[in-house]
């Protein structure tokens, strides 16, 4: 049980304003775009109108001559210096700069450095390039086909498919799928989609030819894997490199990966001798950075009459673009894929990917998700829904019959997961319960007399998060734990830095309030500070809602060493042994005599002033975490829907979502995020995709296209929560800032279906765009 | 993305004053904004420039142009032509069908169908764009043969070297463009 | 920055006079940021949806992207800078922190000024009010929900006291 802090200490579960917002309701936050050093130049990148074409020339000579320009830099030169190519985080390796042909439009060809932006504008559209266009492949589905043309001519293997991957008990699956008296089967598309922040990705790269450091600020979630990546990659030794990731204005995975400008800015900047800055456009974006999902899902059930699963068996087409570049550390090219069996109780399952090349941007990055979880999700729960249909059972009874209980945890997964704890019956009962579930029932069926169409969409998931035990992760070998060094002062104020990166989540309040739940120093006391790979301990990032599994138990951890030296202070101090001693946050009293105390402050001038006999000086530690096992929050969301018969318009109506986490550090922080990620959600799953035509033409790449939901758009959302503590967490804390994104655009997907069910439809893809959804109601002629 | 496209006019002149001018790529050419035709490879094959604006891009269009067919007694041309962008940003080809018919009033209707495929930039701007560009390309490929209708029947000299006819500023066509997109309004 | 200065500017930015030579078609985003320093106003797309660069010109809520900073000139600016300070926070500023209105603060800069514009026609705007407000105006991270509390915030206090300039 976790000791309640007052307000003024604001340890766990107080919802204390957040440390961080004063700079930035003034203007004054330091984001990437902000940095300004003398002397620094532009970089501007010329990209590829084609999708797959032979580079037969690039001639310079013009954009050189412009007044201003600095430099080109074209592939052919990166290749001099073996940097052409650099390794994605995916055991493949992408173009830095496009040599010898180009993969997908928007592709890097060469990078322009300038005095000024306007001028490496200019410049770009100055440089020539001679393209032999090639056949494009955008369709996956024939990446495998005989005629297709091979994308990659620089692997061995001349094949489009990148990895076939399996897991589970086929033949034990495949019996069950014979012999079950029930199946049902759903193709399920998840439409590629992009995280698009609001600040786009860039960096400033200056290198000190006296000193020979290279101070890279960079738009990074990861800024010490950045920094091997470079170190490795470079050949820079990696003490002379500082990755500086300062204010990020939001990255949802969009800001894991090394990306080509960032190259590009560091090769400009060694070889001009001057500060570099190169930010790419929202266009760029959209078309060149990593983008999320594109999985083509196809999942069967096996069950018995009455509703009770059997076996799930899975197979799905991954659609990766031109270069394999998942950001993901798991050893499975499908990452967590695996957790498709959701949370319900399987016998058996059996699940496989294939990964292909297209001629598409290059990823795909795990968007405000664990890895490849929120297809899993997806699947799972539209699978369930298509289950309850054809057993005409309605979709809540159905997992109540098939919910994991509580009793069964730890939970083996038949593909190989143990889930740490969940109860999922109390999220569901409680999120039916707020959304009022039986009384809307009765509405429907009521509305359906009348020819209106509503519909309630269930979606009970099951994340995965806290990446990771070293057996199963690592990025480029990187293991990933996490990290955080704790330093209380003299005057008992503190500092504590960590290896992982805000972007957004309010890191600098809620580790503080770790601190301040296991020292008793106020928050407010505690500066935070993340993003500088100089002073902060090596840590993986911020990612996958992995920050409070990982970085946030290593605060807890480092925090109690703290407290221990501080008993052995405190029982110096009062004249008594360490067992005489009891403990409250924030001071240490002799048993029994509660007059006699010292507070952690006077304890902490102490370390400094008047510290046991040989004992070493000072008050801090460091810890590095290695999580044992990944955290599995979960929640129940129902979203409620009207349908404009006339329009094919989906009104959200009301969405509660009922989300566990664990322990909450900071229940306003929380809520917060699930508004967030709820709202990202409902973008998926209404408005948002990016496609290409079939000459590889990127159709949504600005925000004309891609949409992202405005105040309009956007309902209010209900929140509520269960607690169900991770049993291996040193504060029973589960991550939260993602399944809002996971879970939700089921429950949208859900409900639409759920609304024109009797019109006989099983499944729509999304977007669920107004156009699509009249032209069903047209088809079963129902439009008004 | 490929863009279907199909225009008419009518002219006072007879089917076979125009189709004297139809059937001459050439001719075609300089009715053309933004286009010259550089060197006549064969007497089917042409090789020219077309230069269209959209807002600040510019681009050179690069290709050649192909007689497919020509009919002289249905008065129908079928034309392919290819370009790319001179500086790399993109591609474009198109198909398109010509043909005169003499009306029963008199004077000529021209019809054209042309498949349009763009590859790159412009591409990006989505099939409206498109549209709009081609739309506003069509009204003054037509004013323009109009005009050289009317210089023929007045017996005026038909240039021997074509003149460069300025090219499309998209910029309007962006206006016109987005413009057309908000022409019905929603209910506020 | 290149010798291409063609024309002469002044503006009143937050009260203050400055006055440049600039390119014509130098944006009056990049006019703010980089000529003044004012870095509170920020860019987040390429095609005026995103509202991340939203100032209030001549008290008018505008997106600077999509301005030349030549059309700035004679006028009146007001930049979030001009907003309010650590010792004095506007009421809205003191909203977005209560409400807890941002969390990664991008949108943030342009939010507040889209909405002082707003409070400025509707004193007390409804909730549709506001979400109408601020539809110029993208975020990624908060859904928008406790944007709106945010401002309902502010609204509450400066029709309580007497309305902030």
């Amino acid at each position: 049980m976790l000791a309640k802090t007052s307000p003024e200490i604001g340890g766990m579960g107080h919802p204390i304003k957040r440390k961080e917002d004063l700079r930035f309701i003034q203007g004054k936050g330091n984001y990437i775009d902000d940095v300004q050093l003398p002397g620094m130049v532009y970089g501007h990148m010329v990209r590829s109108p084609y999708a797959h074409a032979r580079i037969t020339a690039i001639r310079t000579e013009e954009a050189k001559k412009l007044p201003g320009v600095l430099a080109v830099i074209t592939g052919e030169d990166l290749a001099k210096a073996n940097l052409a190519w650099m390794p994605t985080l995916f055991h493949d390796k992408q173009m830095v700069l496009a040599t010898g042909k180009v993969l997908f439009q928007s592709q890097e060809v060469a990078f322009v450095v300038a005095e000024d932006r306007y001028t490496a504008a200019d410049a770009a559209e100055l440089v020539e390039v001679d393209y032999e266009e090639l056949p494009v492949l955008v369709d996956p589905h024939k990446a495998q086909d005989t005629d297709a043309p091979i994308l990659r001519d620089d692997r061995e293997e001349k094949s489009n498919l990148i990895f076939h991957w399996e897991v589970g008990d086929r033949a034990a699956t495949e019996q069950h799928m014979k012999s079950a008296p029930v199946t049902a089967l759903v193709k399920a598309f998840f439409p590629r989609c992009h995280p698009a922040p609001l600040e786009t990705c860039g960096c400033v790269m200056d290198f000190n030819s006296a000193t020979g450091k290279l101070t890279a600020w960079i738009t990074s979630q990861a800024p010490h894997a950045h920094r091997t990546v470079f170190a490795l990659v470079a050949g820079l030794p990696e003490q002379n490199i500082r990755v500086i990731s300062p204010d990020i204005g939001g990255g949802f995975g969009n800001k894991v990966p090394v990306y080509p400008g960032y190259v590009c800015a560091a090769v400009a900047a060694l070889t001009i001798g001057r500060p570099v800055k190169w930010i790419e456009t929202r266009s760029e974006n959209l078309q060149s950075t990593g983008f999320a999902r594109d999985y083509h899902m196809e999942a069967e059930l096996a069950a018995d009459t009455d509703g009770r699963v059997r076996a799930l068996r899975v197979k799905t087409l991954a659609d990766h673009g031109a270069f394999n570049a998942a950001a993901q550390p798991t050893k499975f090219p499908a990452g967590l894929f695996s957790i498709c069996t959701g949370s319900y109780d399987f016998s058996q399952a059996f699940c496989e990917v294939d990964g292909v090349y297209t001629n598409k941007a290059p990823g795909g990055i795990a968007y405000r998700c664990s890895f490849r979880v929120t297809e899993a999700a997806y699947l799972i729960e539209r699978a369930m829904d298509v289950l309850a249909q054809e057993l005409k059972l309605d979709p809540a009874e159905l997992r109540r019959r098939n919910f994991i209980p509580p009793e069964k945890f730890p939970y083996p997964s038949p593909l190989g997961w143990s889930y740490d704890s969940g109860n999922y019956q109390g999220a569901l009962e409680l999120a039916l319960e707020k959304i009022g579930y039986d009384e809307l029932r009765k509405e429907q069926a009521e509305k359906l007399k009348r020819g209106e169409l509503m519909g309630i969409g269930i979606s009970s998931f099951t994340e995965i998060v806290g990446a990771g035990p070293s057996h199963t992760f690592d990025i480029l070998g990187l293991k990933m734990f996490d990290s955080a060094e704790l330093r209380v002062h003299p005057t008992g104020k503190a500092i504590m830095r960590m290896g992982t990166k805000s972007q957004g989540q309010g890191h600098e309040t809620t580790y503080a309030q770790i601190v301040a739940q296991e020292l008793g120093i106020p928050a407010a006391d505690v500066a935070i500070e993340e993003g500088d790979t100089d002073t902060a301990p090596y840590g993986l990032g911020t990612y996958a809602s992995r920050s409070t599994p990982t970085s946030g138990a290593a605060a807890a951890l480092a925090a109690r060493k703290v407290r221990e030296k501080a008993r052995k202070i405190a029982a110096h101090l009062l004249e008594v042994s360490e067992e005489d001693l009891e403990w409250e946050p924030g001071k240490f009293s002799v048993k029994g005599a509660p007059g006699k105390s010292k507070t952690i402050q006077e304890i902490a001038f102490a370390a400094y002033t008047n510290f046991p006999q040989g004992m070493e000086p000072g008050m801090e530690a460091v810890h590095y975490y290695d999580p044992p096992n990944l955290t599995f929050p979960f929640g129940t969301y129902v979203a409620v829907v009207d349908i404009d018969k006339g329009t094919g318009e989906v009104k959200v109506r009301r969405f509660v979502a009922v989300d566990d986490c664990g322990n909450i550090i900071n229940p306003m922080i929380v809520e917060g995020q699930v508004h967030g990620g709820l709202t990202e959600g409902l973008a998926i799953a209404f408005m948002q995709e990016i496609s290409y035509d079939e000459s590889g033409n990127v159709q949504g790449g600005t925000f004309m296209d891609y949409l992202v939901p405005t105040a309009v758009e956007t309902p209010s959302w209900e929140t509520g929560n269960t607690c169900t503590p991770s049993p291996h967490h040193p504060f029973g804390a589960k991550g939260v800032g993602e399944s809002p994104n996971v879970g939700s655009p089921a429950a949208f997907v859900n409900a639409v279906v759920d609304a024109l069910s009797h019109l006989g439809v099983k499944h729509i893809d999304m977007p669920l765009s107004p156009w699509k959804i009249w032209q069903i109601l047209k088809e079963k002629g129902v439009t008004q | 993305m490929a863009i279907k496209i199909e225009k008419n006019f009518q002219a006072p002149e007879s089917a076979a004053e125009v189709w004297k001018i139809l059937s001459d790529p050439r001719s075609v050419a300089s009715c053309v904004p933004g286009a010259q035709v550089t060197e006549a490879v064969d007497d089917r094959t042409y090789k020219g420039v077309i230069k269209v604006k959209l807002g600040p891009t510019v681009t050179d269009y690069k290709g050649e142009a192909h007689i497919e067919r020509l009919d002289d007694q249905n008065r129908e041309i079928e034309l392919i032509g290819k370009g790319q962008d001179v500086r790399g940003k993109g591609s474009a080809s198109m198909k398109m069908i010509g043909m005169v018919r003499e009306l029963p009033a008199g004077g000529s209707e021209v019809v054209t169908i042309s498949e349009l495929n763009v590859v790159g930039i412009l591409a990006q701007m989505g099939n409206r764009m498109i549209q709009e560009v081609a739309n506003q390309m069509f009204e003054q490929f037509s004013k323009n043969l109009r005009q050289r209708l009317q210089q023929q029947a007045s017996g005026a000299a038909g240039s021997a070297v074509p003149e460069e006819v300025k090219p499309i500023d998209a910029g309007s066509v962006a206006a016109s463009a987005v413009l057309g997109l908000f022409k019905s309004k929603p209910k506020e | 920055m290149t010798s291409k200065r063609a024309v002469d500017i002044t503006v009143k930015v937050n009260g203050k006079e400055h006055s440049a030579a600039v390119e014509p078609r130098l944006l009056l985003v990049h006019f703010i940021r980089e000529y003044l320093g004012l870095t509170g106003t920020h860019i987040g797309c390429d095609t005026t949806n995103c509202g991340a660069c939203t100032v209030l010109l001549d008290g008018r809520a505008v997106k600077s992207c999509t301005l030349f900073a030549v059309q700035a000139n004679g006028r009146e600016l007001r930049t979030i800078e001009g907003v309010g300070n650590t010792s004095a926070l506007h009421p809205l500023q003191e909203g977005f922190k209560e409400k807890h209105g941002l969390q990664c603060g991008f949108c943030t800069p342009g939010m507040i000024m889209s909405a002082c514009a707003l409070l400025e026609k509707k004193p007390h705007p409804t909730e549709e009010d506001i979400r109408w407000g601020i539809s110029g105006n993208l975020c990624r991270c908060t859904g928008y929900q406790n944007i709106v509390k945010a401002v309902q915030y502010a609204a509450e206090k400066m029709s309580a006291s007497a309305p902030q300039a």
